[in-house]
């Protein structure tokens, strides 16, 4: 299987430079379909499913290589490789933000510029550092995906996976959008809530852009400036929107800040 | 006020009451996603004041795990598709406790497509989410107990099966040692006619020794030899092949055919002083029973029928179709309709009513220890009935006793007849021309002998450096028969050097040692034909034939 199939890669335009969009916890490709069209013009487009997400081949999901975020960004390497990017724009939402740092640790020659969406190198809370989250809380989480195995699949894969107990629902409420493979679902919660990368920051030396939301519960603000002070070449951007998905409630303003970071996108 | 304007105000405190008031919680988000305006249900359920929900976010009202997937999947999913329908979350109320709730929400957009508002519907699921728990508690325990049952029925079937297997293994232990009692009984009476048959052959080799050295005929000699040698050979195989032990199945048979087997065995196990007699009706039906156990069946009833009659007396092994009537079967408790028929006859001391009424217990004898262990009657029953036969017995003290068995007639074709006993068969000869060659002289007569009786041509010799000469003397030779151990040139030397002159030349080897000896010793190769020593003249024939057929012969290079 081939890392194209294998990662549902979808690529659009034919620019000489390529901007590699990765999505977060939750969601597929999807999640970019307000922000990359402003790109289309300049960039060669790709865009991707996490294993486990998406339109991805689940059969490709293996318990040891993603048991740590290095597994997915050692897809992302390879999907670039494939595709032959260098000196590339990756762009990563959430979780996928650290994937994209590793993935530039394993080959640096991938990316000269790297836009974290909400980046979390740590969700729970350390000694001298925010992650936001209390260590009990993450693991009510973890605990919740656990032992509601069918609970969860009950309650919140109805809209996620559609309704296997009553396929008349199916059709109309099965999410065409951000589908998920609900144990996929529950190791990947896991690895990305029980990730810590912050190691991994200072290595970076792609330039980078921060887009921090006002009122994210996921990724406070200080997790975000956190972020930007131990990247070695950052810029900070606080948007107005709030949430986790600007990209999805702010298209327009996350364009502009990444168009302003990118310089007008075009090489 | 005029009448109209009281009728709308009243109007509107009806619907305003029902948006307060109706079951459900109502939710308005303006576009930045903030709360514009939310009923008294709602507010109720979380025990704030409205004005106090005013302002914020729906996911701020979540539990954690709520706020995480709001954010990550129901926020994404409303944003896409306009819409999320039935999600279950757990709100968290002012004093901390939880209400589960189900989660509609719907965009609002007007005629442009520009977002006006978020409707957010929330249902109370505390009930709801009761009976999913009851539900996923009842699936789980279902599938357990499921699991159970299934662990059950395995282990149950397996418990079965080592049931059924020990019970088999038991009563194949039994028949086993019920024969070998018989087998005990037996060989009483063979051993006499054995030690006859070995004296006709020791002095058989006497007189051949005495006619040899004075160059006499000794063919009439060494017949009566063979066939002595052969007898004791067939009925030491019966006895093998009656002891082994075997599966228990039943097949059909003719009981005819099994009582003419078994005639040359019966006849050495009741000695001289009782006359076997075997009176097989034509057209005799088959049986379906297991060979094994009716075979035992009848040498027990024989074997009973010899001690009876320690005298000496009349042995009558009967075999006929009959019809058991309706009458006779509601007596006995079987099956009217058509039967076969085995009937032993002795003219023995017969037997007392007591005798009669308890014959069939397991362990009744009225031998003294040692010579009856009270089973065999016990067993020929078990076997008749487990073959939904009958069995009865007719005796008169004095004068002899008639046991009958009678099994239910088979109605299918029979398969093809048991192969017949190797002494029947007619053994595999040739007219080829042999070259014999033996240190051993007597050895070398007399299987030179055996070969002309099965037809060859002998040129014979000791010596191996002689048979080269022969070799080179009769072109019609077609086969080296060769001792392997022997003095000057041994037989693969020998082999070698004939093969180099006459390459067609088939070989075949025969010697004392085990072919695993002959082989470790360096002396033969693994792939040579060989005939272990002694041979019966059966082996002899078939090695012979196969060599010179060719059939797994190395040394034909052609
Ligand atoms: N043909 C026979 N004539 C007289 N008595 C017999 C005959 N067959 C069986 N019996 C009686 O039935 C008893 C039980 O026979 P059986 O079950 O074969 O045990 P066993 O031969 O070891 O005594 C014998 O001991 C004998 O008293
Ligand atoms: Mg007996």
């Amino acid at each position: 299987m081939n890392a194209r199939q294998r990662n549902n890669v979808n690529v659009i335009g034919a620019g000489s430079k390529t901007i590699v969009f990765a999505h977060g916890f939750g969601c597929d490709q999807n999640m970019w379909r307000f922000v990359w069209p402003a790109f289309a013009d300049g960039y060669r487009i790709v865009l991707f499913d996490h294993v486990g997400c998406g339109n991805s081949d689940l059969q490709a999901y293996d318990d040891g290589k993603y048991a740590t975020l290095d597994g997915y960004a050692e897809d992302v390497v390879e999907i670039c490789r494939a595709l032959g990017v260098s000196g590339g724009v990756f762009v990563g939402h959430s979780v996928s933000a650290m994937i994209g740092v590793l993935a530039a640790r394993r080959a640096a020659d991938l990316f000269d510029d790297i836009v974290m969406v909400c980046p979390s190198p740590r969700y729970i809370d350390d000694a001298g550092y925010t992650g936001g989250f209390a260590e009990a809380q993450i693991h009510e989480l973890l605990d919740f995906l656990d032992a509601n195995h069918m609970g969860w699949s009950q309650t919140l894969a109805p809209v996620i996976m559609g309704r296997p107990d009553r396929p008349e629902l199916a059709e109309e409420l099965t999410n065409s959008f951000c589908s998920t493979d609900p144990e996929i679902a529950k190791k990947f919660a896991r690895v990305t809530f029980l990730s810590d990368n912050r190691a991994d920051l200072s290595a970076v030396t792609a330039r980078c852009l921060v887009l921090q939301c006002s009122e994210d519960v996921i990724a406070p603000q200080c997790v975000g400036e956190y972020v930007h002070r131990q990247l070695p070449n950052s810029e900070f951007v606080l948007l107005q929107a709030t949430g986790h998905c600007p990209n999805l409630s702010a298209p327009e303003e996350t364009v502009a800040a990444m168009k302003a970071f990118l310089g007008g996108g075009n090489s | 006020m005029s009448e109209r304007f009281a009728k709308d105000l009243d109007e509107i405190d009806d619907l305003e009451d029902l948006f307060e008031h109706a079951p459900c919680g109502y939710v308005s988000a303006g576009v930045d996603g903030r709360i514009i305006k939310v009923n008294a249900t709602f507010a109720g359920w979380l025990r704030l004041d409205k004005a106090d929900l005013i302002g914020r976010r729906f996911q701020d009202l979540l539990n954690i795990v709520g706020k995480i997937y709001y954010e990550t999947h129901f926020a994404p999913l409303l944003r896409m598709q306009g819409f999320f329908h039935e999600v279950a979350l757990d709100l968290v109320g002012a004093d901390g406790t939880k209400l589960p709730v189900l989660v509609n929400a719907v965009e609002r957009r007007d005629e442009a497509g520009n977002m006006r508002f978020t409707r957010i519907t929330i249902f109370n699921a505390s009930d709801r989410r009761q009976y999913e728990r009851d539900l996923l508690e009842a699936r789980r325990a279902a599938e357990t107990a499921n699991a159970n049952l299934l662990e059950l029925n395995r282990t149950l079937e397996d418990r079965v099966a080592e049931a059924v297997e020990a019970r088999v293994r038991s009563e194949e232990a039994l028949h086993q040692a019920q024969k070998m009692e018989a087998i005990g009984q037996l060989t009483g009476g063979i051993a006499h006619d054995f030690n006859n048959m070995l004296a006709i052959i020791l002095s058989a080799l006497n007189l051949l020794e005495r006619r040899l050295a004075k160059g006499e005929d000794v063919a009439p000699l060494l017949a009566a030899a063979r066939e002595s040698a052969h007898r004791a050979a067939s009925l030491v195989q019966r006895l093998l092949a009656f002891s082994r032990r075997q599966p228990l199945a039943p097949e059909p048979l003719c009981p005819n055919d099994m009582v003419r087997d078994m005639s040359e065995l019966l006849r050495h196990t009741l000695g001289e002083a009782v006359s076997l007699e075997a009176v097989l009706a034509g057209g005799l039906w088959h049986v379906h029973a297991d060979r094994n156990l009716l075979e035992n069946a009848i040498v027990n009833l024989a074997v009973n029928a010899r001690d009876a009659m320690p005298a000496g007396g009349r042995l009558t092994i009967e075999t006929a179709n009959c019809h058991l009537d309706d009458a006779y079967a509601a007596e006995h408790a079987i099956k009217a309709g058509q039967y076969v028929m085995v009937a032993v006859t002795d003219t023995g001391t017969g037997m007392t009513e007591e005798t009669m009424q308890k014959a069939f217990d397991p362990f009744f004898t009225t031998k003294e220890v040692g010579k009856g262990t009270g089973l065999g009657l016990s067993q020929v029953f078990g076997f008749v009935k487990q073959s939904n036969g009958h069995i009865k017995i007719y005796s008169e003290l004095g004068h002899g006793t008639t046991i009958k068995l009678y099994l239910p007639r088979f109605y299918g074709t029979a398969s093809a007849p048991a192969p017949k006993a190797s002494s029947d068969v007619t053994l595999p000869s040739g007219r080829e021309v042999i070259l014999l060659v033996d240190d051993d002289e007597r050895m070398l007569s007399l299987t030179a002998s055996m070969l002309r009786d099965l037809g060859y041509g002998v040129v014979e010799t000791a010596r191996g450096a002689e048979a080269l000469d022969k070799l080179q003397a009769h072109p019609e030779i077609e086969l080296l028969f060769t001792d392997v151990v022997m003095p000057q040139m041994n037989g693969p030397e020998l082999a070698k050097e004939a093969l180099r002159r006459r390459p067609g030349l088939r070989v075949l080897f025969t010697s004392g040692y085990t072919r695993n000896a002959a082989v470790h010793n360096g002396i033969l190769n693994p792939a040579m034909n060989l005939l272990q020593k002694p041979a019966t003249v059966e082996q002899l024939a078939r090695k012979v034939r196969a060599a010179l057929d060719d059939e797994l012969d190395p040394h034909r290079h052609r």
